[in-house]
């Protein structure tokens, strides 16, 4: 997604203040003129001043273009069918996980993502299928066993080991 | 003298020896893999050094890391297509080589002058950090923040081709580093409430998202996931170095040197590293009319220079904590996990360890000459491993390596939001690298300034009362001010009549 330098530099602009009004809520350390908000205000004051020439440059640039530069334009590749929604899934595919891995369980889960994501960038079933379950399992040995992480163990967690 | 022998000791122990066997080949692969980069090799590593001894998690990610660099060159020379952007700089011109039927000789001076380069970045940092950590013992919280403050400006007008578009990731950085408990005055910062925003927003997971899955999701998007089929290396790649060496020893020698130096300047690393020292090549050659046409020369310097850049970085940050490149932000992080807190002090605490790592770095650029002559070789075999595999494979081992590093998804989340965040700037050509030095450097710089100003009672001219400081001062303060004053020279030259 290509966002012209004047609408990022406004959003930016509104975070700025945004921070820099909650910053002044913070309090001072006791007993002291400077506390939590100082340095918060100080990121703000600087965010919003390079915002501000940020969304100047970007619409000096649309004025020399009389415009021809949409304010937010959509990539090359999200018009070729497919790799947009490759896009899409890969990040709907990890909300996913984050959502559901506690209830389900890493394996099932991974195995899962694998095969989705295999079976739209044209992997071969077979192959597909192998290197998900055989990797999957690698990685539940290398981090649950070997490392110890806690990988949610979900549906399985009377039959894993 | 002690501290030496247990250095020895400990990096020549066969469990560091075999880990150091194993982030070799990872760091190769991972090298010569386009998309995948060296940043992102250290990265992925993390998960897996939290559970090992300080040493060993070091070894990993130094072999690794000067393996990658190395290894760039490979798809580089043999596809045109750089497999880290440490590479790009000089990719036409060992591309130019190969079509010459050169590919062994610019594989070898990659892989030779790698190493040269590596081993004499590796003397500077033995020879200059412990001289430097001497004068920053006597450093106070006047000199750390405009030390940071200098840092970050080059960091963002060296590395980038818009500054501004790097100061605006900077603050963005910044302005991450302040969520949370964790500043001078104990106050819950941006958290909304949320009781995992308390303890901050995690470096690593960030890291894996601007690094790796922005790279994933960039791969997935570009719909290139084939890559066009090299050709086998024959031939010996070491013949005809040694005259090479011989005939380019000034440019060896300038190359290291100036790599190091840009290594050691916060925030560039290897592959600005390799653009200036291609472009210095070029420029004091005697005969630049043959660059760009499969010449050597420009390969030998800047194959040194980013090499010696990977060394370099490793200076501020052990003295000061403050990152020479987005690696050694990451190392950074990894540091303070083990308690190997950087800073002045780390040479009189943990002088072991220290030793450890000069010796690391000495022996990977070392083993870089056989493991190197191994993946040239097998070069046709690993570009042969298809991406549309390995990509969703990196999805999940980035999903559980951001879940590892506190057994909780919200590590994931943060991944994921870096994630999307790394893809949107880099899409829009904003720098990302700002993003994660301001991360690291925000709470040193906060914890400096609000210490400072409390110091002061509010005098910003005792920030300049002490020599080092007022110097360094100065001279932040001129580097903000030049592209003032050349926008204003600008403007008035176009004003008055020509």
């Amino acid at each position: 997604m290509k966002v012209s330098d004047l609408v990022t530099g406004l959003v930016l602009l509104a975070a700025a203040i945004a921070i820099f009004a909650y910053a002044q809520t913070f309090p001072a350390i006791p007993g002291q003129p400077y506390g939590a908000g100082a340095f918060p205000t100080v990121v703000a004051v600087g965010l919003g001043a390079f915002s501000i020439l940020l969304a100047w440059r970007g619409y000096e640039a649309r004025r020399r273009d009389g415009g021809q530069q949409k304010l937010i334009a959509l990539a090359d590749w999200t018009r070729t069918p497919g790799t947009g929604a490759n896009f899409l899934l890969s990040l709907v595919l990890v909300l996913v996980y984050v959502l559901l891995s506690d209830r389900i369980g890493f394996i099932p889960l991974s195995i899962g993502i694998l095969l989705v994501l295999f079976w739209r960038t044209g992997v071969r079933p077979v192959t597909g299928v192998a290197v998900a379950v055989i990797m999957t399992l690698v990685m539940q040995v290398a981090f649950a066993d070997l490392l110890r992480v806690p990988l949610p163990r979900g549906i399985l967690d009377r039959v894993l080991w | 003298m002690d501290a030496l022998l247990a250095a020895f000791a400990t990096v020549f122990d066969p469990y560091v020896l075999l880990i150091i066997c194993l982030s070799s080949a990872y760091g190769l692969f991972v090298g010569a893999m386009p998309g995948l980069t060296a940043t992102m090799a250290t990265a992925l590593l993390v998960p897996i050094t939290f559970f090992m001894p300080p040493v060993p998690a070091l070894a990993a990610i130094v072999t690794a890391t000067a393996m990658a660099i190395f290894a760039g060159d490979i798809p580089g020379c043999l596809l045109r297509i750089p497999g880290t952007p440490a590479s790009a700089a000089y990719v036409d011109e060992a591309y130019a080589l190969t079509r010459k039927g050169k590919a062994e000789q610019a594989l070898g001076a990659g892989v030779v002058f790698s190493a040269i380069g590596g081993i004499f970045g590796t003397i500077v940092l033995v020879t200059a950090a412990p001289a430097l950590a001497e004068i920053a013992l006597q450093f106070s919280s006047f000199e750390y923040f405009w030390l940071v403050c200098l840092g970050l400006t080059c960091a963002v007008f060296i590395t980038t081709e818009s500054p501004l578009k790097g100061i605006i990731t900077l603050f963005i950085g910044l302005f991450v580093a302040t969520i949370g408990l964790d500043n001078p005055a104990g106050q819950p910062r941006f958290t909304f409430g949320s009781a995992d925003l308390l303890s901050g927003v995690d470096v690593i997971p960030a890291m894996i998202g601007l690094f790796a899955i922005a790279e994933v999701l960039r791969v997935v998007a570009a719909a290139e996931v084939r890559l066009p089929s090299a050709a086998e290396v024959k031939g010996s790649i070491f013949r005809g170095q040694w005259e090479l060496a011989k005939k380019y020893r000034v440019q060896v020698l300038r190359g290291s040197a100036s790599g190091t130096l840009i290594g050691a300047l916060p925030g560039a690393g290897a592959d600005i590293a390799a653009w200036i020292a291609y472009a210095m090549s070029k420029r004091f050659s005697k005969e630049p009319q043959k660059f760009g046409t499969g010449h050597i020369e420009g390969i030998v310097e800047s194959g040194a220079a980013n090499n010696a850049a990977v060394s370099g970085a490793w200076i501020p940050a052990l003295v000061f904590g403050i990152p020479g490149d987005s690696i050694t932000a990451i190392v950074i992080g990894v540091l303070y996990l083990k308690g190997l807190n950087p800073g002045p002090t780390i040479f009189i605490n943990n002088p072991e360890s220290i030793y450890a790592v000069f010796i690391l770095f000495f022996l990977s650029n070392i083993i870089m000459l056989p493991f190197g002559w191994l993946a040239i070789k097998s070069a046709k075999q690993i570009l042969r491993v298809p991406r549309n595999i390995l990509m969703p494979l990196i999805l999940m081992f980035c999903i559980v390596g951001a879940f590892a590093m506190n057994n909780s998804l919200y590590g994931v989340t943060v991944m994921l939001v870096f994630g999307l965040l790394g893809f949107f700037l880099e899409e829009n050509g904003f720098p990302i690298a700002p993003v994660i030095l301001g991360m690291i450097l925000g709470p040193m710089l906060e914890q400096n300034f609000i210490t400072s100003l409390i110091k002061s009672d509010g005098d910003m001219l005792a920030f300049f009362e002490r020599p080092i400081a007022a110097g360094l001062g100065i001279v932040t303060l001129l580097v903000w001010a030049t592209p003032i004053v050349l926008a204003l020279l600008r403007r008035r030259r176009r004003m008055s009549p020509a």
